[in-house]
């Protein structure tokens, strides 16, 4: 299906999903809101880990950033919360263009690991802030009513999809590609590897830290472990890999069908959610390892056999 | 200076044991390529060994440790066959994934099985200690640091000069060629990261005669380890051995004069900085 | 998870019961897995044996009819974020009456924003810090004494120590909780004349206390305070031993009350002073269970291991709800909420009244590990037991 056709019935979903608040309980807006932001997550992770091949563990930072600048912002500095947003997208940026451009590098799982580290060196950091509250953390002042967290979210995840669907169709997509691809060759071709792969990085960073300040004023509590929490990270990972990384829509839907089952599981049985994700983790890797998107494509073709094709490919 | 001495001894004491903590963790990443977040789930699960084998059998932790190294070495032998070796040579990427999937499910099971109650290894010395040149040094950190150093000795005597143990290197460097000479790969990794699971075995058995064991420490012990792999280098045991020995340094002074919250800070900053300044390890060879 | 099926169940039996009863719905998250469940386990117990209790006797009195209490229990897994949202999903799909809290005060921090933001009266009895009670709310209220004040009596103690310590080491871990208890600490030694020599704070994921020790050693220090969580006091107990770091006197915020941190401890717990506001004594009587002892015999036989202060709070917030919703002689969240704030009753867990900011204020007692029986020696009244001071050497135990 053409991108154009795609985007048409996303734009149409869109319209539909906005009035859930409307027709909708409590809980489903609840577990929208969730679901929504989760998605940004996924999506945005794409744009570094999907398009440009660089498995970052170091979204998280990006998120808790953006918490944090909301938190601090409404709490210790008494801004309103679009300021506070703002600090925490500045900070989220200051730390993809300053951290991102040693970092970004190092190549495959250093750099997978060196994220690692950085979001472990951010919690024990802010920790030890007295404005962050140190490790007790900050309580934003209260908001009722979710709906307009809930319009915001789908407002950003829109937001998010968008960007990826330019970037999968722009020269700047085609240089990440490139990058993914063959980084000796794109650079020889004349792609400025350093400055896209940072760019990549900062456009995640923006919208993950957007997301990270919806989070913290909807949930209104924000601590280091929860901000900037690597659990978070893989779960994003894993939605976008499930999905179908490197494709505009693959990351939603994985996230969505993801938090569809956790939020089943975790409602009726709740010790059974957290073992899920470890479940599914597994069973992808080793049966589906390209994704969602991929496994519907191929199976047309190979039925069961996919999944043997996928072992034999990857196992020894 | 009485106190920076002491502060000294107990760096170097628990270096020695995160050194054995990370040789499992370097063993599989450096021949197998796989890097195991699992790999303190695996120590976990040789605590809780040592302890089920003190409390109910009634062994001493330190006779415990070549059963519980076996018992992790079965436990890690049967991951690899059954899952990892369907992954291996898949994008790196991938084993990461999975490896951070198997960590939850066994602290999961961990939880279930054992419940989350702590639990303790408390034979009788304990608590001994003797002094050296006015600081106190804990008996049994003393004697895991041995171990530790003895372990490693070993590893590296097997890897270099036993027929299984070039068949493992051999097969790291070059599986093809492994093959042609007969090296059944599959039997090779599980082997490899048997090994590798034993050896976090017996560090999580010595885990839990100096701390306390509940389900949930794998996470914090990966992380641990990791840096002190990246840190010592990826070459050799030699090279983790002077990783753990130099982040316990490290933190045992980083927790008195900047203050025990901060040694997290300090021990992943300097992962950051090594792996961007110097990937290779503090001690390893620019390849 | 056995016991959330059944709960489950049990709530699905009452909601299909024939029309006349309306069973009182209670909701709560705790943390029955994950690592707080050592501790998040005697609330769950503890809710669910006194609603079982309060239901034998008949139940709740609203007006003219007696109801029976439901509980529906879910397990946070010992994740805040989690706790925040099983508490939203209480409120507003469950459409839970009333809510009980969680353990720690991190959690009833978080969560105190949910039944403030929805109008829901809580009753924690898990949570002490002063964050919890100083924003103002009105729907929280908690049966934990102030953190500021948990080494009152100890510092009372201490001053009548012969000969009293002067040198002091205070060591507490960074949450909520322990943080609140640290500042009030300071307080009180300043006040009693101690000199605090060693004031050192530690992260809460922390096991080694090597470090800590090392300074405490360097330093004339006669007594140390800890303020932290079971795991890292029973560390720091072990490697003091392997240290040799011998004080004259040390006591700690959580786990000498609890019987399965002195046998963890063996030999190793004697001498180590605690607090706890309350003891399984006779001298509580209660409403529902007779007294605080048969309520603590009752707990060991229905789940196997021996109360402490936390379920016998866990019991109180459970029985403060039914007095309340009695006085209030309805449903209403807001009328309940009024009468809590006025409840003033005795109960196995001691005199419960709720100051004006929702916190009780029950005076602690110091206990000690005297050979291998929890002892106690300093109460409200002034000395009970005697204290053994100072402490002998490691190796002449």
């Amino acid at each position: 299906m053409r991108l154009g056709y795609q985007l048409a019935i996303a734009a149409v979903a869109v319209a539909a999903l906005a009035t859930l608040p409307s027709w909708g309980s409590a809980v489903i807006v609840q577990f929208g809101t969730s679901a929504l932001i989760l998605a940004v997550l996924a999506q945005s992770w794409n744009i570094i880990g999907g398009y440009t091949g660089y498995a970052s563990f170091g979204n998280s930072v990006f998120y808790g950033l953006g918490g944090y600048g909301v938190a601090i912002g409404m709490v210790q500095l008494h801004w309103p919360f679009a300021a506070g947003l703002a600090l925490g997208i500045a900070l989220a940026l200051a730390f993809a263009f300053l951290i991102g451009l040693p970092v970004l590098r190092l190549r495959g799982h250093y750099f997978a690991i060196a994220t690692l580290g950085l979001a472990v060196v951010m919690t024990a950091i802010v920790s030890n802030l007295e404005i962050a509250g140190r490790n007790i953390g900050l309580i934003m002042p209260l908001v009722k009513g979710d709906t307009w967290f809930y319009e915001g979210s789908l407002a950003l995840l829109a937001a998010t999809t968008l960007a990826v669907a330019w970037i999968s169709r722009s020269r700047f997509g085609f240089g990440l590609i490139a990058i993914r691809e063959n980084e000796g060759a794109a650079a020889v071709m004349g792609v400025n590897t350093t400055l896209n792969k940072v760019l990549a990085f900062a456009l995640c960073s923006v919208f993950t830290a957007i997301a990270g300040g919806i989070h913290a004023y909807w949930i209104t509590f924000l601590d280091p472990e929860s901000a900037f929490d690597i659990g978070l990270n893989v779960r994003m990972i894993i939605m976008a890999v499930f999905g179908g990384p490197g494709t505009v829509f693959g990351p939603v839907l994985g996230a969505f069908v993801l938090s569809a089952i956790s939020e089943v599981l975790a409602s009726k049985v709740t010790s059974l959610a957290s073992i899920f994700f470890g479940v599914v983790i597994v069973i992808a890797v080793i049966f589906m390892p390209r994704g969602f998107a991929d496994l519907v494509r191929r199976f047309r073709q190979s039925g069961w056999r996919y999944f043997q094709e996928n072992i034999r490919a990857h196992g020894v | 200076m009485q106190l920076l001495w002491q502060i000294i001894v107990n760096g170097v004491l628990l270096g020695g044991l995160y050194a054995l903590m990370a040789l499992g963790l370097v063993l599989i990443w450096g021949v197998l390529n796989i890097v195991n977040l699992a790999h303190g789930a695996l120590i976990m699960l040789g605590a809780y060994a040592g302890y089920y084998l003190f409390t109910a059998a009634g062994i001493d932790p330190f006779a415990a440790l070549p059963i519980s190294m076996l018992v992790l070495f079965l436990i890690g032998y049967a991951i690899q066959r059954g899952i990892l070796n369907l992954v291996i040579r898949g994008p790196m990427f991938n084993t990461l994934l999975i490896t951070f999937g198997l960590e939850v499910v066994i602290t999961y099971l961990a939880q279930v099985i054992f419940s989350a109650d702590f639990r303790t290894v408390n034979p009788p010395y304990a608590g001994a200690n003797f002094e050296l040149l006015g600081a106190t040094v804990p008996f049994v950190r003393m004697l895991a640091f041995v171990l530790a150093l003895g372990l490693t000795l070993v590893l590296w005597l097997f890897l270099e000069h036993t027929r299984i143990g070039r068949g493992i290197r051999a097969t790291a460097q070059n599986l093809v060629a492994a093959r042609l000479y007969g090296v059944n790969p599959r039997r090779v990794y599980a082997l490899t990261f048997g090994l590798g699971s034993a050896l976090a075995g017996a560090a999580g058995t010595l885990y839990g005669v100096v701390s306390q064991i509940n389900p949930y420490i794998g996470g914090a012990l990966t992380a641990k380890s990791f840096a002190i792999a990246i840190i010592g280098g990826l070459d050799n045991s030699l090279n983790v051995v002077v990783g753990g020995l130099f982040l316990g340094i490290v933190e045992a002074l980083t927790a008195l004069y900047i203050g025990p919250t901060y040694t997290d800070v300090v021990s992943f900053g300097i992962l950051v900085l090594v792996l961007v300044v110097r990937p290779t390890g503090l001690l390893g060879r620019t390849a | 998870m056995t016991r959330i099926v059944l709960s489950v169940a049990a709530a699905l039996l009452f909601a299909a019961a024939p029309v006349s009863a309306a069973p009182v719905e209670l909701g709560a998250s705790v943390q029955l897995t994950g690592k707080d469940a050592n501790t998040g386990r005697y609330y769950g117990d503890g809710y669910q044996l006194t609603i079982d209790k309060i239901n034998a006797a008949g139940g709740v009195k609203i007006g003219n009819s007696k109801e029976k209490l439901t509980l529906k229990m879910l397990d946070n897994q010992s994740d805040v974020n989690l706790s925040v949202r099983q508490y939203v999903q209480l409120v507003t799909q469950d459409k839970v009456n009333f809510l009980l809290g969680p353990f720690s005060s991190n959690f009833a921090l978080a969560d105190s924003a949910i039944s403030e933001k929805y109008s829901i009266p809580m009753i924690q009895g898990g949570g002490a810090s002063d964050q919890i009670f100083s924003r103002g709310y009105k729907y929280i209220f908690g049966t934990l004494p102030a953190a500021t004040e948990y080494f009152s009596s100890t510092v009372d103690l201490m001053t009548k120590l012969n000969p009293a310590p002067k040198n002091v080491a205070l060591i507490f871990a960074d949450d909520a909780f322990d943080v609140s208890v640290a500042d009030g600490t300071r307080a009180l030694l300043n006040k009693a004349g101690m000199k605090i020599v060693v004031d050192q704070r530690y992260s809460d994921k922390a096991s080694d206390f090597n470090s800590i020790l090392s300074l405490i050693k360097s330093q004339p220090v006669e007594a140390i305070l800890v303020a932290g969580h079971e795991t890292e006091i029973l560390n720091f107990i072990r490697q003091a031993k392997t240290l040799n770091v011998r004080p004259k006197f040390y006591s700690f915020t959580v786990g000498v009350p609890t019987a399965d941190f002195r046998n963890a401890l063996g030999n190793d717990a004697e001498y180590a002073f605690g607090m706890t506001s309350w003891l399984p004594s006779p001298t509580f009587k209660d409403d529902y269970f007779g007294n605080a002892e048969q309520f603590a015999n009752e707990y060991k036989k229905r789940f196997g291991y021996d109360a402490d202060y936390h379920a016998a709070s866990a019991a109180a917030d459970v029985e403060a709800f039914v007095k309340a919703i009695e006085a209030a002689g309805s449903l209403d969240a807001n009328k309940v909420r009024d009468a809590i704030s006025k409840l003033d009753f005795d109960s196995l867990y001691g005199r419960i009244k709720f100051n004006a900011a929702g916190q009780i204020n029950l005076p602690q007692t110091v206990v000690q590990v005297q050979k291998g029986k929890l002892v106690a020696v300093f109460g409200p009244k002034g000395m009970m037991e005697k204290p053994l001071y100072p402490m002998p050497p490691w190796g002449q135990r």
